[in-house]
């Protein structure tokens, strides 16, 4: 007698999904070995009585259904609620957040660097005062004192060095840079 | 280009339709896979679910009907690798009202409670390859679709199920 087949080769034959090859070899075999035969015939059953699964009964099926219908209507529209196209537009991917999270470090670092010098800064001695103002630099000894105007100025910015007032404003008509530079020297 | 979309009521009924004619069939496939009514409960209302929230892909009803097959099988299979295995243990199941006997109904409930018991011994893809395949009727070349892998290897789930199961059965007759 020829090798039998092995048992998942009778398995699947009992069920078609044998290849041709494989089948026909089997079906060979089958012919002359009760054996395999009643295997055959034992999956075959087995595969006839599965179909016992498919079965649910119709009484507790209709509330059933009925429940889950109302849960799937639900989920649906609490999907509706929270859906993704929803949520991409109120978040930030984590490339765009870094874009802006650098873009704000670099304002804030020129905007520290590039700040302008504080208003009204002042040379003072015992008997004058150099100062600045939005309007100029203003120089005062005893009862007498002077100022240096800066018309139509804008941007405006100050620096006091040692002895010496700095104004640099930008005229507003011509937009011109103009530098007043006073020394006190005594 | 413009894109026709159908207004909310059409699209709601045919969601309907969609579901009323697929539960019974996705929730008996879930049922048997994981082997409890609750659980087969939940997961096939998240089944749904995430089908319909693709409702693109409902466009046609056989490819829709398979799809859905497949989402239901992988929710299933997914719930049972977070849960453990399955255990058929609220089988509270009344039988149809046919034309059988006491005796009949007695005998078919107790074979299918056999048969249940049985399918605890499965893995998940031996469970689902077999549902899928003997009771459900796919193809194998579904069944692999479904399970997303080779003919071969559904081959091999389905023929180690039914060796197990009919080792299973014959031992309870002894």
């Amino acid at each position: 007698m020829r090798k039998h087949p092995s048992e998942a080769n009778l398995a699947l034959f009992a069920g078609g999904e044998l290849n041709r090859w494989t089948r026909w070899s089997v079906e060979r075999h089958v012919a002359i070995c009760d054996g395999c035969r009643r295997d055959i015939s034992d999956f075959s059953a087995l595969r006839a009585d599965s179909a016992v699964l498919a079965e649910l009964p119709e009484a507790a099926w209709s509330p059933m259904a009925a429940e889950m219908k109302a849960n799937i209507r639900l989920g649906l529209e609490a999907g509706e609620c929270v859906s993704p196209h929803a949520v991409s537009r109120m978040i930030f991917s984590p490339r765009a957040l870094a874009a802006c999270v650098s873009l704000a470090a670099l304002l804030v670092a020129s905007v520290f660097l590039e700040r302008p010098a504080p208003r009204g800064t002042d040379i003072r001695t015992s008997e004058a005062v150099l100062e600045t103002s939005g309007s100029g630099i203003h120089f005062r000894e005893g009862d007498q004192g002077m100022v240096l105007l800066n018309q139509h100025a804008h941007e405006v910015n100050d620096l006091a060095t040692g002895r010496a007032m700095q104004q640099s404003y930008v005229d507003s008509e011509t937009g011109m840079v103009t530098i007043n530079n006073v020394y006190y020297v005594e | 280009m413009s894109e026709l979309v159908p207004p909310p009521l059409e699209a709601a009924e045919r969601q309907n339709r969609f579901v009323s004619e697929n539960l019974r069939r996705i929730f008996v496939q879930i049922y048997r896979i994981v082997g409890n009514i609750a659980d087969a409960q939940d997961l096939t209302q998240e089944a749904f679910i995430k089908a319909l929230q693709r409702q693109e892909q409902l466009k046609d009803d056989l490819k829709a009907a398979h799809w859905l097959s497949r989402i239901a099988t992988n929710t299933a299979i997914d719930f049972l690798r977070r849960h453990g295995r399955a255990g058929h243990c609220e089988v509270d199941l009344q039988t149809e009202s046919r034309e059988e006997s006491p005796e009949e109904l007695l005998l078919r409930s107790e074979h299918r409670e056999y048969l249940e018991d049985g399918l605890r011994l499965l893995t998940a893809r031996e469970r689902a390859a077999l549902i899928l395949r003997d009771v459900e009727g796919c193809s194998a070349e579904e069944v692999a679709q479904q399970l997303d892998c080779s003919k071969a290897t559904v081959r091999s789930h389905i023929a180690n199920a039914r060796i197990k199961l009919r080792r299973y059965m014959a031992g309870r007759r002894r």
